[in-house]
């Protein structure tokens, strides 16, 4: 379809927002048969092949286009569009937020850092399900200490004008790298101890020769991140995402859309499990606080994440005040897979029909919460020394 | 809703007024509040009013009968300082009154107006909704409430009455009064909160032990960053309130207050420590207040047990608000 084929332009400005989530829930409901995940309990390879099905549908109709630039295939609008977008899948349960909102973690990263030719050539396959990427950013000695990493590139030649570089290092827990086409790769091109001043930003192919990469099985015993190993990678200097050693910027870059878009979509999908709870649980009072209390939870986090994302539409930039709702996700995530666990008594633990299993898989997969994406002892310094004003730590 | 100049401008007032009032301790502050014409406001712009008014005396830790007026003009009743409002009794957010065979009785609580005022409004709960009672102040029997905090000034009152000594009743959309009231209240508690933090912040940058000030010990920015958390969530809970007015959100915004001020009272209260436990700092007033605020029009658990119930009976959780 076109541009032309919506009756709703209009939708192209987020003040239409509610209009295009009526359309977009019509045309959800229209084509629900074909969208629909064909497993009861997918493994993460069946998930995989489902996501990039329901995107390549989305990109086909249109819908995936909305809120992204038209010179990287988009129909243009406010951004809000595609956070509504991965909110609604979200709820309709047809896609994992966790996966699915990668997308707003990466094509923004290669919009506003790569060759526009290349962001047009690439980014298309990201949002049509033609392609996954990853994000290459922690190694083995570098977690919430992101400046201290140390895998290398160097250049084939002088730094000024060689036309390839050298990749040699490790990364680990690098989500979905198993599936990926490509990395978003950070790597050290200052001297060792160079810190956020050396580092600089690739985009890499997955299948160069060198790169290999090992599964890795979580606690939940889902294979969904891995080690990823560069053994003299040679890159492409065009392949460099902003200037040489501006990585620190490209990586920094990422938070807005982090923590507007992913985390409205994310929260999204807790009101879905929270509900899907309620239907479970016993109909009694302990369940009524307990239900009650992460409802209120969700509550406030949602009405946070809203005028947060009202504040990026206006233009604002966001920043350390983010943290806020970084820590109010993490607790309310894990407060509502707490109560899961307290209300469905076994199920956790013992039971091993398809719905116990997604429960424990999730409530396994809720611990991350505070750990990925700067865990919450992190954001605490953040908010402590940057929103607080409480100085630096010794 | 007014314009952010404007806006600014009566905050500004707003606090001098209190700050200057705050001089006397206890001394309420309704008469700075006529001045500054807190009631055309009310009428004309409820939401901000509220906002502006509530957190102003929640940081402040001043008195009113604010409460009065908003409880009447949510009510689509004329504001008077000659007509105390009955409001329902600690815990409890069911209008205060109800009649019994051919008495009207009603027991609740009631801000200082009660004193000085020559008629009482009873809110009186009946099978066909909630009518609106004038009642001569004569007839109501007053006591002062001391509890946590006997300077909030709040007074225990009783009816007991033939309604033939009321005024004709009328009936009224009550919800509409206890959202606001909620709203209200949960700002006054956010005012607080903020005050607090702001103590505690303070003396953790002032307080040196081991050699250096405790706001390096991470233990204390732990402490007072998720105090900062709990703050934000209950301002995100009352805009969210004011853009999508309405029982429910008014109630989950009173439901986080009751939270946030837990969080901010404990962690606060142990980053001041011996000094903070002291009458003669200011923070156990701020604390007290709080805690008596959560008792006003439902407390946040009572609220959330509630709120619960709904989910599980409907088998759904309504969003309340969208992007
Ligand atoms: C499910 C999952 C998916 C992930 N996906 C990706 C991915 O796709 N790409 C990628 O690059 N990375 C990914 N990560 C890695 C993630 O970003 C790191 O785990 C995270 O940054 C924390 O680093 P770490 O695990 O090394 O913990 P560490 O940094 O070693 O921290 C260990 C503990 O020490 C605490 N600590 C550390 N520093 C401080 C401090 N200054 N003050 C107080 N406490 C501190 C931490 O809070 C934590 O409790 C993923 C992780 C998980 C769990």
């Amino acid at each position: 379809m076109a541009l032309s084929d919506f009756s709703i332009l209009d939708s192209r400005r987020a003040d239409d927002l509610g209009e295009y989530r009526r359309q977009l829930n019509a045309w959800l409901d229209e084509h629900a048969d074909d969208l629909a995940p064909t497993q009861a309990a997918p493994t993460l390879d069946e998930h995989m092949a489902q996501m990039q099905r329901v995107k390549k549908r989305l990109f086909d109709a249109g819908w995936m286009r909305f809120g992204w630039p038209e010179r990287v295939g988009g129909w243009g609008g406010s951004a809000m569009l595609r956070t509504e977008l991965g909110a609604v899948l979200s709820e309709r349960e047809l896609v994992d937020p966790g996966k699915f909102s990668l997308i707003e973690v990466l094509a923004p990263t290669l919009i506003d850092f790569a060759r526009p030719e290349l962001a047009a050539d690439v980014v298309p396959r990201l949002l049509s399900g033609e392609e996954m990427w990853c994000q290459g950013f922690s190694e083995p000695n570098t977690g919430s200490d992101l400046a201290s990493l140390s895998c290398r590139a160097v250049p084939d030649g002088d730094a000024e004008t060689a036309t390839t570089w050298r990749v040699n290092g490790q990364k680990v827990w690098t989500s979905l790298a198993q599936y990926s086409e490509r990395c978003v790769l950070l790597t050290r091109t200052g001297p060792a101890d160079s810190r956020h001043r050396g580092i600089t930003a690739f985009f890499v192919d997955m299948d160069t020769p060198g790169v290999t990469v090992r599964p890795l099985e979580m606690i939940n015993g889902v294979r969904e991140f891995a080690e990823v190993f560069f053994d003299d990678v040679p890159v492409p200097t065009e392949r460099m995402l902003g200037p040489r050693n501006g990585g620190w910027s490209v990586a920094m870059s990422i938070l807005p859309y982090e923590r507007s878009s992913c985390f409205w979509q994310r929260i999204a999908y807790l009101y879905k499990r929270l509900e899907r709870l309620v239907e479970a649980a016993p109909k009694d009072d302990r369940s009524a606080e307990v239900v009650g209390d992460v409802a209120l939870q969700l509550h406030a986090l949602r009405a946070r994440s809203r005028a947060t994302q009202h504040r990026l539409a206006s233009g604002a930039t966001l920043g350390a005040e983010t943290s806020i709702e970084k820590v109010l996700l993490a607790t309310a995530e894990q407060a509502l897979y707490d109560a899961a666990r307290r209300l469905l008594p076994g199920v956790v633990e013992f039971d091993d029909d398809p719905v116990a299993e997604s429960w424990r898989t999730e409530y396994l997969y809720s611990r991350a919460a505070t750990i990925y994406g700067g865990t919450i002892e992190v954001q605490r310094g953040i908010i402590a020394r940057r929103l607080l004003d409480l100085g630096t730590e010794p | 809703m007014i314009d952010a100049a404007e806006r600014g401008l009566f905050e500004e007032s707003v606090r001098t007024a209190f700050a200057r009032a705050a001089g006397e301790r206890g001394a309420p502050v309704d008469g700075a509040l006529a001045e500054l014409g807190w009631l055309e406001l009310l009428a004309a712009e409820p939401a901000d009013a509220v906002a502006i008014v509530f957190r102003a005396l929640g940081s402040a830790h001043a008195t009113a009968s604010a409460l009065d007026d908003v409880v009447a003009s949510a009510l689509g009743r004329g504001t008077s300082a000659e007509v105390a409002v009955l409001l329902p009794e600690s815990g409890a957010s069911d209008p205060p009154g109800r009649t019994v065979g051919d008495r009207l009785r009603a027991t609740g609580l009631a801000t200082a107006r009660v004193d000085t005022a020559r008629e009482v409004l009873v809110p009186v709960g009946t099978e066909g909704g909630t009518n609106l009672v004038l009642v001569p102040a004569a007839d109501a029997r007053v006591a002062p409430v001391r509890g946590i905090d006997p300077e909030a000034g709040l007074r225990a009152v009783t009816i007991d009455l033939d309604p033939g000594a009321a005024r004709a009743p009328d009936v009224v959309d009550w919800e509409e009064g206890v959202a606001l009231a909620r709203r209200a209240i949960s700002h006054q508690v956010a005012g607080a909160c903020r005050a607090m933090l702001e103590l505690a912040r303070r003396h953790a940058l002032e307080r040196v032990q081991f050699g250096r000030p405790i706001a390096q010990f991470q233990a204390v920015r732990t402490r007072l960053a998720d105090a900062l958390v709990a703050c934000e969530a209950l301002d995100a809970a009352l805009a969210a309130a004011a853009d999508e007015s309405g029982p429910a959100t008014a109630a989950l915004a009173k439901a986080v207050a009751g939270r946030t001020a837990r969080t901010v009272g404990a962690e606060c209260q142990q980053v001041l420590a011996g000094i903070g436990f002291t009458t003669e700092h200011a923070f156990h007033r701020y604390l007290k207040r709080t805690m008596l605020l959560d008792g006003l029009f439902g407390a946040a658990d009572d609220i959330v047990l509630s709120w619960g119930r709904r989910l599980l009976d409907g088998g759904q959780v309504p969003r309340l608000i969208e992007l």
